[in-house]
C-alpha cells in the first residue's frame, strides 16, 4: 500500500491530538443516546395518533442517531501507530465513515482518508472494479467484494463467450487462509499472492505446477499453462502501482467530494478516465514489451477498440 | 434550480454553425479517450437509475433538459483533465474537443453566451449518482472493452491506496488547528505593535 511519506509529517501530530481532544465531549454527549434512542422506540410503538409512514421515519431517525453514536465509540477504540490510544479517535464530526489509515507506514503519523481497493490487468492496468469501503477495514475483507463487482461486469458482457477469474494477485496484506480458500473455492489460483517477502518464483518446475494445483484442489479446473500465467502476473506484481500512480495523477490522491458518496463518484470517475486512456493505449499499441508479451499469451487482440459504440 | 434546467441555447442559437466531430481531428487525445466508452449503454444506466430514484415528474413546458450524455461526459472529462467545475464548463464553450466528447452534433452558439452548462447543474447531477449507479458504469464499461476483445480478466491483481480526505473540506481538528494557529499569530502581532508603538 502506498503512503504519503514525509509530507504528512508535523501537522499530522498535531491532528491526532486535536482529534482525541474534539471527540471526548461528542463521546460524553452521546453517552445516554442508547438508552433515549430505546425509551423513544417503546413510546413510538405504544402510540396510536401517528399514520405508519411518519411512525417508520421516526424510527428510521432514531436508528440512525443510535447507530452514529455506536460507530463514534467504535472508531474511538482503535488502534493508531500501534497503541491503544489513551482517549478516542474520530477524524470529522459530520462524516463518521471516514478513518485513519495506518498501514505501510514507518515513523509516519497517520493520515485521515479513505482506503480504495482496486482490481486490475497486469498487462494493461486496465482496472475491472475499484471499492471505497467505509472507515478503514483490513485488506483481505475488500478482496471478495471487489471481485464480486468483477463478476458483475462479466456478466453484463454481451458476448456469448464466458469469460472467468483465473488467477488473482496481491501484496502481503492480503495473505489470508481464509481468503486462499474461499478464492480456491472459487476456481482461483492464489499463488499470485506472497506468503513471505521472497519474491515468486515466475518460471516454476512442472513438479512445482503440480503442487500448486494439488494444494489448491484446482487440477481438473486449471491447467499447468494458467499456472504459469498466474506465477508471472504473480511475480510482476509491483505492476500494479502503476495504475495507483495514473489515479493519483488524475487526483485521487485527495477526496474532494463531500462524505462517502463523493468519495465513491470521485473514484469511480477516476477510474473510468483512467481505463479510457488504457484503451487508448491499447489501441495505438503502446504497451510494454512485458504487456505485449502478456497479452499474447493470453489470446488478446491487438486493435478494436473503435467498435466498442458500432456495436 | 432543478437539474434539468440550465442554458441550451447553444442548440438553437444564432451563432456560427460548428460540427465538432468535423472540426476536431480524429488523432486529438480526447477524440481518441472519448471513442473508448460504450456511451448509450451508460447514459440508459444514468437514466434508468435517475427514473426509478428520482420519479417526481417534470410540469409540461418549459426548457428541455441537459443531456445526461453531456453531463456524464462532462464529469468524466473532469477527471481525466483535472479539472475543476468552472474550467470544464468553460472548456465546453470554447474547445470544439470536449464538444465532441459531450456528443453535440452541432452547435449554434452566440457569442455573448456565456456557459453552455452552469457548474452547479453539474454538482447537481454528480450528487444524484449513488454507489449502485457507479459500479453499473464502471462494470459496463469493463465488459465493453472484454466484448471488443481488448482486455481480460483471466488473471488479475488487487491492491489498495490511502486518499487523503478532502483539501477543499478540510476535516474538524484542522479548523481548529489554524484557529488556534491565527489567533496565536494575531496575539503575537499585535504585541509586537505595541512592543514597537511603546518604543516609538
Amino acid at each position: 500500500m502506498r503512503g504519503f511519506g514525509r509530507q504528512c509529517r508535523g501537522q499530522g501530530t498535531v491532528f491526532v491530538t486535536l482529534v482525541r481532544r474534539t471527540e471526548k465531549p461528542l463521546l460524553d454527549l452521546g453517552g445516554s443516546l442508547a438508552t433515549w434512542a430505546q425509551e423513544a422506540q417503546d413510546l413510538l410503538h405504544q402510540t396510536s395518533h401517528l399514520d405508519e409512514a411518519r411512525r417508520g421515519r421516526l424510527l428510521r431517525d432514531l436508528t440512525a442517531a443510535s447507530e452514529a453514536h455506536r460507530h463514534i465509540t467504535k472508531q474511538s477504540q482503535r488502534l493508531t501507530q500501534g497503541k491503544a490510544l489513551s482517549q478516542y479517535k474520530i477524524v470529522k464530526a459530520y462524516d463518521p465513515t471516514i478513518a485513519p489509515i495506518i498501514k505501510g507506514k514507518s515513523n509516519c503519523p497517520a493520515q485521515f482518508g479513505r482506503k480504495t481497493g482496486i482490481v486490475s490487468e497486469p498487462a494493461t492496468g486496465f482496472i475491472f472494479a475499484n471499492r471505497v469501503p467505509e472507515g478503514n477495514p483490513s485488506d483481505p475483507s475488500s478482496v471478495l467484494p471487489l471481485l464480486d463487482k468483477v463478476q458483475q461486469a462479466l456478466d453484463c458482457m454481451a458476448s456469448p463467450k464466458r469469460l472467468h477469474v483465473h488467477s488473482l494477485g496481491g501484496d502481503l496484506g492480503v495473505n489470508d487462509p481464509e481468503l486462499r480458500h474461499a478464492l480456491h473455492t472459487r476456481g482461483m489460483l492464489t499463488i499470485g499472492m506472497p506468503t513471505t517477502v521472497e519474491p515468486i518464483n515466475p518460471t516454476p518446475s512442472q513438479q512445482e505446477v503440480r503442487d500448486i494445483l494439488t494444494m489448491s484442489g484446482l487440477q481438473r479446473i486449471r491447467t499447468p499453462h494458467q499456472v504459469h500465467l498466474a506465477c508471472a502476473s504473480g511475480y510482476s506484481r509491483p505492476v500494479v502501482e502503476s495504475p495507483i500512480a495514473t489515479l493519483m495523477s488524475r487526483g485521487a490522491a485527495h477526496v474532494r467530494y463531500k462524505g462517502l458518496q463523493g468519495a465513491v463518484v470521485q473514484m469511480g470517475m477516476t477510474v473510468m478516465a483512467h481505463n479510457g486512456a488504457v484503451l487508448v493505449r491499447i489501441q495505438q499499441q503502446r504497451l510494454s514489451k512485458r504487456g505485449q508479451k502478456f497479452r499474447r499469451l493470453l489470446g488478446l487482440k491487438r486493435y478494436k477498440s473503435n467498435k466498442i459504440n458500432d456495436s | 434550480m432543478g437539474i434539468v434546467r440550465s442554458l441550451q441555447h447553444w442548440l438553437g442559437g444564432h451563432g456560427p454553425h460548428l460540427q465538432p466531430a468535423a472540426f476536431v481531428p480524429e488523432t486529438h487525445p480526447i477524440r481518441l479517450w472519448a471513442d473508448t466508452f460504450p456511451w448509450d449503454a451508460m447514459v440508459q444506466a444514468v437514466a434508468q437509475s435517475f427514473a426509478q430514484r428520482f420519479p417526481k415528474k417534470r410540469p409540461t413546458g418549459g426548457r428541455p433538459s441537459v443531456s445526461l450524455r453531456v453531463l456524464l461526459a462532462l464529469e468524466l472529462l473532469k477527471h481525466e483533465l483535472n479539472a475543476s467545475d468552472e474550467d470544464i464548463c468553460q472548456r465546453l464553450r470554447t474547445d470544439g474537443a470536449v464538444m465532441y466528447a459531450c456528443g453535440l452534433p452541432e452547435v449554434h452558439a452566440d457569442h455573448a453566451q456565456a456557459h453552455f452548462v452552469f457548474p452547479e447543474t453539474l454538482a447537481q447531477f454528480r450528487g444524484r449518482i449513488d454507489q449502485d449507479l457507479m459500479d453499473t458504469l464502471v462494470a459496463i464499461q469493463a465488459a465493453a472493452a472484454m466484448d471488443a476483445g481488448l482486455v481480460s480478466p483471466a488473471h488479475l491483481l488487487v491492491d489498495t491506496f490511502p486518499a487523503e480526505q478532502g483539501s477543499q473540506r478540510v476535516t474538524d481538528a484542522t479548523t481548529l488547528y489554524k484557529a488556534q494557529k491565527n489567533s496565536s499569530t494575531s496575539w503575537n502581532a499585535s504585541a509586537s505593535s505595541v512592543r514597537f508603538q511603546a518604543r516609538a
